[in-house]
């Protein structure tokens, strides 16, 4: 029986690894990743709790997270590719056309 | 079928020919100008019926059209009210429009003037407007007529725009008007808001419901429930509302001091000046006060007021009339007179003197300004009476009407002005000797200006005559006048007919004296019991009643020393020894084959009363010298202040936002970075204030 503790640490690692790819990378495609780590991070948050308390709410949850993180990728991939059609590139930083 | 189901078709035929005429005069024969006298031929049908049928003893008061009805509250509506006071003035309006449009025949369309089209249209327009107003059965209904008669009165008066005079003029008589009807707006509002609360219809002249019968509660029987005073006593405030009422009558009406507009007004055409004097919008304001006679007679003020104001004007206005040279400017300020007796005989307790003399004016002063027209086509547009002279042998029927018509302005007996006059001056004796306490001397001292004005009327108008017709002419126009035809002789004939004989439908006087029923008029507007309208409370003898037990306590009395039939005849033989009097006199400095300017005799006198006592001075003087500067620095304090606060907010929030969107890099990374760093204060910050550390 592992304590929860370490399913936290673990959740915390991903976190901090997702959030260090998003500030660090220009790559969009690294970006969406980075957000991928977050998004999993929560989800071993809910499911170390669920196991935790007993309860499979948390369980069910994160099932309901993939699919939306699914979902995510699609748009984001789409994003990408517009991204890539508009400025033959797909740094993120390069996109800067929609501030003041 | 009766004919009150047609009356809405009164006013409607004339609408019907301003929008025949405006959209299809181009294409008519005479421009138009028989679809007018068609309508006000119907009209006047329709009035003669409607006149026959309250003869028979109905009467009708309904609302047609509501436009806002409130859930418990009052309603707006448009609808019509008849009773003889209406139906007299229906016929008097029809009757002279159709003249006028016949005239007009001769006047416009002979003398070919362009955009005939627009002048049709605009009298009828202003036929229907009128005969709307004559017939509003409350006076939120009243109030909206009464400002399309002021309308159409700029659009008629502005009508050979052209030149320089008549926009102008066009634009003072709406300016002074519309000075004179924002206190009646005021006052409308005023009547609305007293009254809401206790009837379903505040605005309505005449029945249970109306305004002037609650009134009537509240200061006879103290019924104040449900009346909004403001906190004032309901006496004070009925005071402050007829008083508002009255600025537009005084603007419409010309009284002192809002009469500046009306001599101007003579740069329209003179058919269209005798419309305005005889029939349509001066008659209006005197109009609206015997409307609403039965709120007025209830405030002592208010009467007094009316009465100083009218008995002023008729002496004021006849003493400008004096020396004029044009021979519209001197009927102008006649009609400004005679609307002066009208509003001397309402204020004094004269109501069917008032009515009558509207009346017999109506047809004596369209004739006078239809006789001038004629004068005016004879002389190629020449207006300056210096010009003419000797015209009576060249245009006979013009000058036997035209005579006619002075006669009676006058005041000379059979003529009509003798009997309406008369009366007038009559009333206005008895009630003053009658009366007890100031409002019986504020009687006498109006009695005795109307009394003085009536030399200077006789004088002036038969001035204006001798120098006109008689003597030799005086230049080769007057010589060689110009020929009038059917259509100027026919109106004529039948106005000079009429101004001899108008006066018969009144003899008050020969009534008193040898008994014999010949005061129809009074009888008409009499509405006593079983009279058919006595539930509409606009009888002559309800506003008698009024008149007597109210707060006014107007009262008849003789001359002291005589009985009432010699007061009666006193009366009579005086005004009619300064008539004659007035006459003699003109005859005297005028009636030479070459007449001078006697008035130069008068000296400092004269210039000051050829510049009509200064008062468009002073008006002017008002709007440059006091309003200006105050509209200035009203103006300036709104740029200023009012909008340098607002415009000073929205420069601080631009100043702001062109720094702080500075932060919107557009580059992904940064709002990432920002978001971090802002999870990562929280949590620092939930992490102090949670106690973890």
């Amino acid at each position: 029986m592992i304590p929860t503790e370490y399913y936290l640490l673990l959740s915390a690692a991903v976190f901090s690894i997702g959030v260090f790819g998003v500030l660090t990378r220009r790559n969009a495609l690294i970006f969406l990743m980075s957000v991928e780590l977050i998004l999993n991070a929560a989800n071993i948050n809910l499911v170390a709790f669920s196991f935790q308390y007993g309860n499979l709410t948390g369980q069910v949850f994160s099932l309901f997270i993939m699919a939306l993180a699914a979902a995510e990728v699609a748009v984001g991939l789409g994003i990408i590719l517009v991204l890539y059609r508009n400025f033959t590139d797909i740094d993120v930083t390069k996109a800067t056309t929609m501030r003041w | 079928m009766t004919a009150f189901d047609f009356a809405p078709a009164i006013a409607l035929l004339p609408f019907v020919s301003f929008l025949v005429a405006l959209f299809g005069g181009q294409y008519l024969p005479k421009k138009g100008a028989f679809a007018g006298i068609a309508a006000t031929a119907g009209s006047l049908l329709l009035s003669a019926w409607v006149a026959v049928t309250v003869a028979g003893g109905e009467t009708y008061n309904e609302a047609l059209y509501t436009f806002t009805a409130g859930l418990d509250t009052f309603e707006l509506h448009l609808g019509i009210l008849i009773d003889p006071l209406t139906a007299l003035m229906l016929l008097i309006v029809s009757f002279i429009a159709l003249l006028v449009h016949v005239f007009s025949l001769g006047y416009m369309n002979d003398e070919g003037e362009s955009g005939l089209p627009r002048y049709y249209a605009g009298l009828g327009l202003f036929t229907a407007s009128m005969l709307g107003f004559v017939y509003a059965d409350n006076i939120l209904m009243a109030f909206m007529f009464f400002e399309l008669v002021g309308l159409c009165s700029f659009l008629l008066i502005g009508f050979h725009f052209r030149e320089d005079g008549p926009p102008s003029a066009a634009k003072k008589a709406f300016l002074v008007t519309r000075f004179g009807d924002y206190f009646f707006l005021i006052g409308v509002v005023g009547i609305f808001v007293t009254f809401a609360g206790a009837t379903q219809t505040p605005g309505a002249f005449a029945g249970a419901e109306s305004f002037p019968v609650l009134a009537e509660h509240a200061i006879m029987d103290g019924a104040t429930e449900g009346l909004n005073t403001f906190g004032f006593d309901a006496q004070t405030w009925f005071t402050i509302l007829g008083l508002l009422v009255l600025g537009g009558v005084m603007g419409k009406s010309a009284q002192f001091p809002l009469h500046t507009w009306l001599p101007d007004a003579m740069e329209g055409p003179t058919p269209v000046s005798a419309l305005i004097h005889a029939a349509t919008m001066v008659a209006a304001g005197v109009y609206l006060v015997a409307r609403m006679y039965g709120f007025y007679a209830l405030t002592p003020t208010t009467m007094a007021v009316i009465a100083l104001v009218g008995g002023f004007t008729a002496l004021f206005a006849a003493t400008m009339g004096v020396v004029k040279q044009e021979l519209k400017q001197v009927l102008a300020y006649s009609t400004i007179s005679q609307y002066g007796y009208m509003m001397l005989a309402l204020g004094s307790g004269g109501y069917i003197a008032a009515v009558f003399h509207l009346t017999t004016h109506a047809v004596f002063k369209a004739l006078l300004f239809l006789g001038a027209g004629a004068v005016i086509i004879a002389m190629h547009h020449e207006e300056n009476m210096w010009e003419m002279g000797g015209l009576k042998e060249k245009m006979p029927v013009t000058y036997w009407s035209f005579l006619a018509g002075s006669l009676a302005l006058a005041g000379i007996v059979p003529f009509a002005g003798f009997w309406s006059k008369d009366e007038v001056l009559y009333e206005a004796l008895i009630h003053g000797f009658g009366t007890e306490g100031g409002l019986g001397s504020v009687f006498l001292v109006a009695y005795a200006m109307g009394l003085l004005a009536v030399v200077f009327t006789g004088f002036y108008t038969f001035r204006m005559v001798y120098l006109t017709f008689h003597g030799e002419p005086r230049t080769e126009t007057a010589r060689k006048p110009h020929g009038v035809r059917w259509n100027v002789k026919g109106p004529l004939a039948v106005l000079g007919i009429l101004a001899t004989t108008i006066g018969f439908i009144n003899l008050a006087p020969v009534k008193k004296l040898a008994d014999v029923d010949v005061d129809f008029l009074h009888q008409w507007l009499a509405g006593d019991e079983g009279s058919g309208w006595e539930g509409l409370s606009t009888g002559y003898h309800h506003y008698e009643t009024l008149l007597h037990d109210g707060p006014s306590h107007v009262t008849v009395g003789d001359i002291p020393g005589l009985g009432a039939d010699a007061t009666l005849i006193v009366s009579a033989v005086l005004s009619l020894a300064l008539a004659v009097g007035g006459v003699l006199a003109a005859r005297s400095l005028y009636k030479v084959p070459e007449p001078v300017e006697h008035t130069n005799k008068l000296g400092s006198i004269k210039t000051l009363l050829m510049h009509n006592y200064y008062q468009d001075e002073y008006q002017v003087w008002l709007a440059t010298g006091f309003t200006y500067p105050i509209s200035r620095a009203a103006d300036k304090f709104d740029q200023g202040v009012i909008d340098g606060v607002v415009n000073g907010i929205s420069s601080v929030s631009l100043f702001s936002g062109s720094r702080v969107r500075k932060i919107q890099t557009g580059v992904v990374s940064n709002y990432a970075f920002f978001i971090t760093v802002a999870l990562v204060v929280l949590l620092v910050i939930f992490g102090i204030s949670g106690g973890w550390f």
